[in-house]
């Protein structure tokens, strides 16, 4: 399967660090009211891929996350089940995966097809799939917008990512516009189904020239690693070797099964 | 779209297994409860579609109860083109591995070891595509009302490229304390009954279920023609009072099945009973339909099962075509709209081309076509 990426946006919180509610409000002139962090970082992705490409209002989006928005999850979870109380308003909305979706569509003027999914192993690249598949079919572009939020206490967001207890967790948003047509493209993105064993992954880096980098799950494997973590990384690292015009091959792991993606430079 | 088939179809819900609801709906015999419910100064009791035996809110029941159902499903997938199915599941659970972390993390009295195993909502497919040899491929989609019918769309584009030879697709919805508050805060809940279209409705009764779809492109006599799914409804909790944004999913789902709207044999409504929606859809209804058009609202008889109703409802609706009928709506004695008024009665049905609508919170609302084909 093979994607072109039209543009990107990208975001992370140990490299920047910004009041991302005063910056939506200030420069965006969104309102950011009965809103969560997570949602906020999201919008904020959002508002710097609309300053570097075209989004159309029929382009598709997907939101894909490690583990959604802990913090809401949190305040209800002591409302409703420590304190017994009801659950506030906004927070049941904000609740709802497809919240972030919706507020991220409203602020792109998307009124398209609008999915918020996770999945377990190989987060990006299974979202990656299914917005591959989608445009398959429907010939039109698609956002993929990958957020992780690392709230307090971050415990909770290494435990639930199975991540060592001293692992350093940030929060993150990367967005990227797909597209199945070459024009304008500024990279080109490959992957596929097939799950491969370490050998087989060790076997094809053995000729490899390009930048190899992997996700710290990646433990066997002999190669470049960011020190920091969250789920979406995988993302992150497309934009960033897009970022230095590289051509990079991203491998992620999970539980001793591995995939690959290529990122091929067009500029 | 291209179509695909559908294979297998399975439900678990307040009226029980699929034929256990048949026959229920067929005699009248509908068992809805009485659920206690946190409310802002005291508890209070709501009705409530629960299934029959309780599932219990903790990450061991709730994939027992979704495996009872797999299990009843896979039978139909050969042993060896297992590794090429995916398995999707559309929720608006509460994702309990994360309470779990948080309460471990915040709470000393309910602190537990560190594992290095990775939890997420996703996590009750990815162990049962474990259990059960399917695909690595899993995905778990929460769009509210909107999720197992997202999921059926997303599994149907996956299936037609040729990356899956089939996909199971899931719809969940189990009772949580945050949810059903959450609703009641909204003043959503009905006092006693949900009326879909009828002038005196009061809101929606929220149900539990557990149903699963199996798609593939083998023949059969069931298919999911198309359709399609936008975001861009008026509100994050609700669509304008046109209709305008059920319009454009109904008239883009009959375009992406090649169907036009004087095909459809009958439509399955969302129809939750809720005062706005209801509203919405019937004028939608009124600019895409002839007023001779067939439809009813299955809700009356299993609840509002927000993710899983994409799933369930489809299910039901096939299973009561397989029975020679399509099922008559409840409570509307009063229509909105004298003109457009939901069958009374079940209607003698063998087969047909079929519209399915859900339009749910976060914006989103899809239609899709399903058609059932003897021949």
């Amino acid at each position: 399967m093979k994607l072109y990426i039209k543009n990107y946006s990208s975001y992370r919180s140990d490299q920047e660090d910004i009041n991302i509610k005063q910056v939506l409000k200030q420069k965006y002139k969104l309102d950011t009211r009965r809103q969560d962090d997570f949602i906020h970082l999201a919008l904020y992705g959002a508002q710097l891929l609309k300053e570097k490409t075209v989004i159309r209002a029929d382009d598709e989006l997907y939101v894909t996350s490690g583990y959604g928005d802990v913090d809401v999850v949190q305040r209800t979870n002591t409302y409703v089940n420590k304190e017994k109380q009801p659950v506030k308003l906004f927070d049941f909305i904000n609740l709802l995966g497809n919240t972030t979706s919706y507020y991220v569509a409203k602020s792109l003027n998307i009124s398209g097809k609008n999915i918020f999914q996770i999945s377990d192993n190989f987060t990006y690249i299974n979202s990656l799939i299914s917005l591959y598949a989608s445009i398959r079919n429907s010939q039109k572009d698609a956002i993929l917008c990958a957020i992780d939020l690392a709230s307090t206490p971050t415990e909770v967001s290494k435990r639930v990512l199975g991540v060592d207890e001293d692992a350093e967790t940030v929060s993150s948003v990367n967005y990227q516009k797909f597209s199945l047509d070459a024009e304008d493209a500024i990279a080109e993105i490959e992957f596929d189904m097939k799950t491969y064993s370490l050998d087989e992954v060790n076997t094809m880096l053995a000729e490899e020239n390009r930048t190899v980098l992997s996700s710290i799950r990646c433990m066997k494997l002999q190669s470049l690693k960011d020190s920091k973590f969250f789920e979406t990384l995988a993302s992150y690292a497309v934009n960033s070797a897009m970022k230095k015009n590289e051509d990079m091959v991203y491998i992620d792991c999970f539980e001793e099964k591995y995939k690959i993606l290529k990122l091929k430079s067009l500029r | 779209m291209a179509k695909v088939n559908i294979l297998n179809y399975e439900i678990n819900c307040s009226q029980g297994n699929l034929q256990e609801t048949l026959e229920a709906i067929k005699h009248d015999r509908i068992d809805k409860s009485l659920k206690r419910i946190q409310a802002s100064q005291e508890d209070v009791e709501i009705p409530y579609y629960l299934f029959k035996e309780e599932i219990k809110q903790d990450q061991k029941s709730i994939y027992e109860a979704i495996r009872n159902l797999l299990v009843k499903i896979i039978p139909a997938i050969e042993e060896s083109k297992r590794s090429s199915t995916a398995l999707i599941i559309g929720t608006s659970l509460v994702d309990w591995h994360l309470v779990d972390a948080i309460n471990a993390s915040v709470y000393e009295n309910e602190k537990t070891p560190y594992t290095s195993q990775k939890y997420s909502i996703d996590s009750y497919a990815k162990e049962l595509s474990y259990e059960f040899g399917l695909n690595d491929f899993t995905m778990t989609i929460n769009t509210a009302c909107t999720s197992s019918a997202n999921a059926l769309l997303e599994a149907s584009n996956m299936i037609d490229i040729g990356l899956f030879e089939y996909a199971i697709v899931i719809g969940v919805e189990i009772f949580s304390p945050i949810m059903s508050s959450g609703f009641y805060a909204m003043d959503l809940i009905a006092n006693s009954v949900a009326k879909p279209f009828d002038l005196d409705r009061d809101g929606l009764v929220l149900g539990e279920a557990i149903a699963g779809i199996l798609l593939g492109k083998e023949d059969t006599v069931w298919s999911l023609e198309g359709g399609f799914s936008n975001c861009n409804s008026h509100t994050i909790t609700s669509v304008s009072q046109s209709g305008d944004e059920c319009v454009e999913v109904m008239q883009k789902a009959l375009k992406n099945s090649r169907v036009e709207a004087k095909e459809i044999t009958a439509l399955k409504t969302h129809a939750t009973g809720s005062h706005s929606n209801d509203l919405a859809e019937l004028n939608a209804i009124s600019k895409v339909f002839e007023s001779s058009l067939t439809f009813t609202a299955l809700k009356p008889y299993v609840g509002h099962t927000i993710g899983a109703s994409g799933v369930l409802e489809i299910a039901l609706l096939m299973a009561a075509v397989d029975d020679g009928f399509i099922p008559k709506t409840y409570f509307c004695e009063k229509p909105i709209l004298p003109e457009y008024r939901p069958i009374a009665e079940h209607k003698k049905c063998k087969e047909g081309i079929f519209m399915c609508n859900y339009f749910g919170f976060g914006g989103n609302n899809i239609s899709m076509i399903i058609k059932k084909e003897i021949s």
